[in-house]
């Protein structure tokens, strides 16, 4: 299969279960929000490390926020409802508690399991917080000196899928980084998916385990690295010169196949010579997003082969 | 199942009625003839809903009542889910101690709103009631819990001993607000005198204020000026005879 001329390998990205939660954050103007949510979801790239992986999902207009203020929403994914919840706690509470005029609200309202960071965060209150039950929803007045900030009780805790990626084989570093920075600008405008690394973008890609060092979890994709190609068992085509791989994070299978979709799409450009995956042999995780059957739908409707 | 039981009066109420009958939680499992002769008081007389209503509709927690209800009195009394529209205005002892569900007044509505049963110790523990029009005295007497909303103007002592909870009033506050308050709320965006056993704070914009006119706005088509959305309150703690966790948030026009 090719997608304007570049080949899409048949292989599969690999991806597995995390639990997911969507973080409305509404503050005075946009820019406030958008520090808030900057700095909940920095630093959590990947669980390997962070434990979560969260970015920024889109920006949420005020007829959609419930105090209709500017907001952004963020997804937070961690690979438990346990770890979701630890995590939002220390996130929520070192992040929109600290930010000037922040409020925090749940984005999954309708998910069944529920985790109560607000019920935690409270306490920070020492005695003075309060609540309010606004629509069957408790909400928490925590003071703080600039008055007051605003954090729901409980969060929704989604099945989400974490892992999903695909990999751009380009023929130099300059138009594989184009390349990234098309797929990354058409899957952003897509809900229910974030791109946790740094612009979306992943450079070092690995392998679950190591080569040389027993207790590394993770190590260099070395079949991916070319300046290995003639020490490994290399992965790369002759005229691959550098490799930089998207990795998302979704709340459904969907989401993550029509984002893959996106962003492959717009990857398929001069310079790229194939498109693959990242998997484990089918060992990592349960939910595989076959390239070709990802990309079915975009290639029926261009009529290419 | 109907999408809702509709109400209508057949000719204007002459004498008082206790319609304490009407909440969606029983309409929700009675057909149409068991609506009708759900049991009406009218002074020491016994009578039907249906001597007085045209009766639409069944097993629906969804109550629509029309008709000038002024004179009657109870309705959604202890109601724990479902809604009640009224398309006029009601009586007294409307959604006293509910514990759930929303009433929704288009027009006025009569004394102790929101308050609590005869003798009980705590008035509506949960829920929603939005009132367009005015309300009298006594609204959220010893309110446990839930969110009142007046768009008009209240009577005497609207939120006496308020438990928790949270009123919200668009215009006069009627005198001695909120005496006794423990920990609930009064929102004031009209004229209001605010008791000397509160003692005033701050001016700020509480984030709560915002969200629930928000919500009010979204689920009722309340109007609401938005600069009372959106302004600075000021606000006052009390009442300085209890454990002084309530508050009067009085709009400060800006």
């Amino acid at each position: 299969m090719h997608v304007n001329g570049v080949l899409i390998e048949d292989t599969f990205a690999e991806a597995f279960p995390m639990r997911a939660a969507r973080i409305v954050i509404t503050a005075v103007n946009e820019r406030w929000a958008r520090e808030a949510a900057l700095k909940l979801t920095g630093f959590a790239t990947s669980v390997i490390a962070c434990k979560c992986e969260a970015a920024i999902e889109r920006t949420v207009s005020p007829s959609e926020t419930p105090d209709g203020r500017p907001g952004i929403s963020a997804l937070l994914f961690a690979m438990d409802a346990e770890s979701l919840g630890k995590r939002l706690v220390e996130r929520i509470g070192q992040t929109v508690l600290t930010c000037p005029t922040a409020n925090c609200f749940d984005g999954l309202p309708a998910e069944e399991r529920r985790l109560t960071p607000g019920r935690a965060l409270r306490v920070f209150g020492d005695g003075f917080q309060a609540s309010k039950v606004v629509g069957g929803d408790r909400f928490w007045r925590i003071p703080v000196m600039d008055g007051e900030c605003l954090i729901q009780e409980s969060f929704g805790a989604a099945k989400g899928i974490g892992g999903g990626n695909f990999l751009i084989l380009g023929a130099d570093a300059a138009s594989t980084l184009a390349a990234a920075e098309a797929a990354v600008e058409a899957m952003s405008k897509l809900a229910g998916v974030i791109l946790p690394f740094p612009g979306g973008v992943v450079r070092s890609g690995s392998k679950v385990g190591s080569r040389r060092y027993s207790t590394v979890p993770a190590s260099t994709n070395d079949a991916y690295c070319p300046t290995l190609r003639p020490m490994t068992e290399s992965a790369l085509p002759d005229d691959v010169n550098s490799v930089l791989e998207i990795v998302l994070d979704g709340l459904d299978d969907v989401s993550i196949s029509r984002a893959m979709r996106a962003g492959i799409t717009a990857a398929c450009r001069p310079g790229i010579r194939a498109v693959s995956a990242g998997n484990f042999g089918g060992k990592l995780g349960p939910h595989h997003f076959r390239l070709r059957d990802v990309m079915a739908d975009a290639v029926e409707r261009r009529g290419s082969p | 199942m109907s999408e809702h039981v509709t109400l209508t009066l057949r000719s204007p109420l002459e004498e008082s009625v206790s319609l304490e009958s009407v909440v969606p939680d029983r309409f929700a499992t009675s057909n149409e003839i068991e609506i009708a002769r759900l049991p009406v008081w009218a002074g020491r007389s016994q009578r039907a809903i249906g001597d007085y209503f045209d009766v639409r509709g069944e097993r629906s927690a969804i109550v629509r009542i029309g008709g000038d209800v002024r004179h009657a009195h109870g309705i959604g009394a202890g109601m724990t889910s479902g809604a009640i529209e009224v398309l006029g205005s009601i009586g007294n002892d409307t959604g006293v101690g509910m514990a759930g569900g929303a009433i929704h007044v288009r027009g006025d509505a009569g004394h102790r709103i929101g308050a609590g049963l005869p003798g009980a110790s705590r008035g509506m523990i949960g829920g929603e009631i939005v009132v367009d029009g005015s309300v009298g005295d006594d609204a959220g007497t010893r309110m446990r819990r839930g969110l009142m909303f007046v768009g008009g103007n209240t009577g005497n002592s609207p939120a006496r001993d308020i438990i928790a909870g949270t009123v919200l009033v668009m215009g006069r506050v009627g005198g001695e607000p909120a005496l006794g308050s423990k920990r609930g709320t009064l929102v004031a965006a009209g004229e209001i005198d605010v008791p000397v056993t509160y003692r005033h704070a701050c001016r700020y914009r509480p984030p709560h204020v915002r969200l629930a006119l928000t919500y009010l706005m979204r689920r009722f088509g309340t109007s609401v000026d938005a600069r009372v959305v959106t302004g600075t309150y000021d606000r006052y703690c009390g009442d300085a005879g209890t454990v002084s966790r309530g508050e009067i948030l009085r709009w400060s026009h800006e």
